[in-house]
C-alpha cells in the first residue's frame, strides 16, 4: 500500500482546513504500521482516505499497486469488502443486531451462503473469545467487547489490510490490553495493519511509526 | 444475513414508531377500501335494483328533472302530473304493455313510506308478483292495502294490522313475496283509491312499459311521443344517470380517502427520513464494510416498502370489516332512500384487494424513494464521521 503527495482540504465551510498537506508514505504487505500524532492533525483522515471512503483533494493511494483514483463508486465498495477490514473508534456495530448477526452483516455482498456465513461468523467470535455472547446486543457488550465483535467483523472477508482508528481510544487498560492481543495475533496472521493509536504500548510494537503533525508526516 | 433480514430487523428496532408509521398507512387503506367496496356494492344494488323494475321504458311528464327520474328508481313520491288518458293512450299502442303508477306520501310508525297507487290485475302481470301471505286485490276499487315484503318486515306488520292513511285506517290484506326492487319498500293501494284519498282524481305520476321487441325501443319511443305530449327515457338511461350521480359521491368520499393515504405517505417519508438521520453512522459502516451506494437505496426502499405492504394487507382487512359493520347502517338510514331496505352486502372482490394492497405498495416505495436516495448520496465519510 502507498500513497503519492496525498492532500485533503474540506473547504465546504468559509475556512478551507487543510487537513492533509501532502502526504507520500509506503507501507509493505505484512507490516504493523502505527500512525501517531495529536488530535485534529489529520491522522483519521489520512485513514480514511487510505481505506478509499473518501477522496484525496490531489494525489493518490496505490492498492496492491492499483491506483485507487481510477475505480469507481461501485469498484472501490468491492475493494472495500474484499481488501479492506475497519475498526473505528466507537459505535462500529449495528444496534438492532446481535453479535453474531454484525459478524453476518459483512458477508451480505459477498458470495458465501447464510450457513457458511454463519459458520464463518462463529469462528471468529470464537477467536476474539466471544462465542457466548453470539446472540448479544451490543448494548449488553462492554466497550472492549464491542470493539472485539468489530474486530471479527472486520476479518469477516478475510481482507489483507486492517486499518483501525484509535480502537482502543475508549477502553479502560484491562480491555484495552485485551483489544491488543487480539491485534497482535492478526498481524500474526500475516495480515497488513495500519492503527491510529496514541496507545505507547502499540506504538512500541509498531514496524512502521508515522507521526502526523499539522497534516505531514514528521520523519522518526 | 441479507438485506430483507437487515430491513426487518431495523424496522421492528424501533417499536413505537413502527407501530405508529403502520397504523397512519393502514387507516388511510382501511379508508380508501372502506368506500371502494361500498361505492361498488351500492352500484351493484341500485344496478339490481333497476333490473328488477322490470320496465324497458319509463314516461314522464316532459319537464321533469333528472332527480324526479331518479326517484323512479329510489321509488319516492312523485308529484301526479299525468293525465289517466295518456296512460289510455299509451296502453294502447300496439306492442306495449303499459302500467300507471300514483306515488304519494304517508307515515307509518312516525316513518315516510311511499304509498303507491296501481291497476291491481295489470300490476301484478306486469311485475310477476306473487303473493307471500293473504290475497290479492280482488277489484280494482278495493280499500285495502297490499304490503310490500320489506314494509311488513320492518314495521312488523301481518294481515290483521292496519294503516292509517290520510286519515282512513286501510286493512293490510296481502303482503307479496321478496322482489329485491324498491316494490318491497311500498304501500300499494288500487289506483282509484288513492287517486280520490289524495284528491288527484284523474291524475298519475308516471307509467311504467315494456315492449313486445327490445331491438325497436327507439321506434316505440316516437310512437309514444306521437300519442301524447310526453318524454320518454329508456331505464338503461336512467340506469346510467344514477350511476353517475352515484359515481360523484363516491368520487368525492375516494378523494378523502385519497388525502388520508397522502397523509400516510408523508407520515412514512418521515419516518424514513428520521431514520436516516438516526442510522448515519450505521449507512457509514455499511459503506465501510462494503455496501454501494445502491445497497443503502435498496436497504430504504425495502424498509419503506415494508411499510406499504403490511399497512396494505392490514388496512383491506380493517377495511373490509369497517364496511361490513357500515354497511347494514347505511341501508337503514332513512335519509338514503335509494338504498332503504336494501341488502347491501360486502363483497370480496379479489380484484380490489389485490389491487389496493398494490396501491399501498406504490404509495409506499414511491415516499422512501426521496429518503433512500438522500440515504445512498451520502458519502462514506460524511456518514462515518457523524457521531
Ligand atoms: N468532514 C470534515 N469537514 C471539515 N473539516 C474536517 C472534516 N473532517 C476533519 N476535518 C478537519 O480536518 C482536520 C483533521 O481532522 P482528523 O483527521 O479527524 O484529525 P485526527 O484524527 O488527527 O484527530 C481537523 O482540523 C478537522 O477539524
Ligand atoms: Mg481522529
Amino acid at each position: 500500500m502507498r500513497t503519492e503527495g496525498l492532500t485533503k482540504t474540506y473547504d465546504k465551510s468559509s475556512v478551507a482546513t487543510h487537513a492533509l498537506r501532502g502526504v507520500s508514505l509506503e507501507i509493505p504487505q505484512g507490516a504493523f504500521c502505527c500512525i501517531t500524532g495529536p488530535s485534529g492533525h489529520g491522522k483519521s483522515t489520512l485513514l480514511h482516505l487510505l481505506g478509499t471512503l473518501d477522496k484525496p483533494t490531489e494525489g493518490s493511494v496505490f492498492i496492491d499497486g492499483k491506483n485507487t483514483s481510477e475505480l469507481n463508486e461501485g469498484e472501490l465498495a468491492t475493494l472495500r469488502a474484499e481488501k479492506i477490514g475497519f475498526v473505528f473508534q466507537f459505535f462500529n456495530l449495528l444496534q438492532s443486531l446481535t453479535a453474531v448477526e454484525n459478524i453476518e452483516v459483512a458477508m451480505m455482498f459477498g458470495k458465501r451462503s447464510p450457513k457458511e456465513q454463519r459458520a464463518q461468523a462463529e469462528k471468529l467470535l470464537d477467536m476474539v473469545g466471544l462465542l457466548d455472547k453470539a446472540h448479544a446486543k451490543p448494548s449488553e457488550l462492554s466497550g472492549g467487547q464491542q470493539q472485539r465483535v468489530s474486530i471479527a467483523r472486520a476479518l469477516a472477508n478475510n481482507p489483507s489490510i486492517l486499518l483501525m482508528d484509535e480502537p482502543t481510544g475508549n477502553l479502560d487498560s484491562e480491555s484495552g490490553e485485551e483489544v491488543m492481543s487480539h491485534i497482535f495475533k492478526i498481524h500474526r496472521m500475516g495480515k497488513t495493519v495500519v492503527i491510529v493509536t496514541h496507545n505507547d504500548e502499540l506504538a512500541q510494537k509498531a514496524e512502521i511509526l508515522l507521526e502526523i503533525y499539522d497534516g505531514r508526516l514528521k520523519s522518526c | 444475513m441479507n438485506i430483507l433480514k437487515l430491513v426487518i430487523k431495523n424496522i421492528t428496532r424501533r417499536r413505537g414508531r413502527f407501530i405508529f408509521t403502520l397504523l397512519g398507512i393502514t387507516i388511510g387503506m382501511a379508508a380508501f377500501v372502506a368506500l371502494l367496496s361500498l361505492g361498488g356494492n351500492m352500484r351493484a344494488e341500485v344496478t339490481r335494483q333497476a333490473h328488477a323494475m322490470g320496465a324497458s321504458l319509463i314516461v314522464t311528464p316532459k319537464n321533469w328533472c333528472a332527480y324526479d327520474q331518479i326517484s323512479i328508481l329510489t321509488g319516492n313520491a312523485l308529484p301526479e302530473s299525468l293525465q289517466l288518458e295518456v296512460y289510455e293512450a299509451v296502453a294502447a299502442i300496439e306492442g306495449i304493455t303499459a302500467v300507471p303508477y300514483l306515488t304519494q306520501k304517508t307515515a307509518v310508525q312516525n316513518n315516510p313510506v311511499t304509498v303507491t297507487g296501481i291497476l291491481p290485475a295489470e300490476m301484478k302481470e306486469f311485475m310477476s308478483w306473487e303473493v307471500a301471505k293473504g290475497d290479492y286485490f280482488s277489484s280494482v276499487d278495493e280499500r285495502a292495502i297490499v304490503l310490500g315484503y320489506g314494509i311488513a318486515e320492518r314495521f312488523e306488520l301481518d294481515l290483521k294490522d292496519s294503516i292509517r292513511i290520510q286519515g282512513e285506517e286501510f286493512p293490510i290484506k296481502a303482503i307479496l313475496a321478496q322482489t329485491g326492487s324498491n316494490d318491497d319498500v311500498s304501500i300499494f293501494l288500487p289506483l282509484a283509491v288513492v287517486q280520490e284519498v289524495f284528491e288527484v282524481e284523474g291524475y298519475i305520476s308516471y307509467i311504467a312499459a315494456q315492449v313486445a321487441d327490445l331491438s325497436k325501443l327507439e321506434f316505440y319511443e316516437a310512437a309514444i311521443i306521437e300519442v301524447a305530449n310526453v318524454s320518454v327515457t329508456s331505464d338503461r338511461q336512467l340506469l346510467s344517470a344514477v350511476l353517475s350521480m352515484l359515481g360523484s359521491v363516491n368520487m368525492t368520499l375516494q378523494l378523502i380517502a385519497g388525502v388520508a393515504l397522502i397523509a400516510a405517505a408523508f407520515g412514512i417519508i418521515n419516518t424514513m427520513m428520521t431514520a436516516i438521520y438516526e442510522r448515519r453512522r450505521e449507512i457509514g459502516i455499511l459503506r465501510a464494510i462494503g455496501a454501494k451506494g445502491s445497497s443503502i437505496f435498496k436497504i430504504f426502499v425495502l424498509e419503506s416498502g415494508l411499510y406499504g405492504l403490511l399497512g396494505g394487507l392490514l388496512g383491506v382487512v380493517l377495511g373490509l370489516a369497517v364496511s361490513a359493520l357500515v354497511a347494514p347502517l347505511i341501508a337503514e338510514s332513512s335519509f338514503n332512500d335509494l338504498l332503504k331496505g336494501a341488502q347491501i352486502e360486502v363483497s370480496l372482490d379479489p380484484g380490489i384487494i389485490a389491487l389496493s394492497i398494490i396501491f399501498a405498495l406504490v404509495i409506499s416505495v414511491a415516499s422512501g424513494l426521496y429518503p433512500a436516495w438522500k440515504a445512498s448520496r451520502l458519502t462514506p465519510v460524511e456518514a462515518i464521521s457523524y457521531e
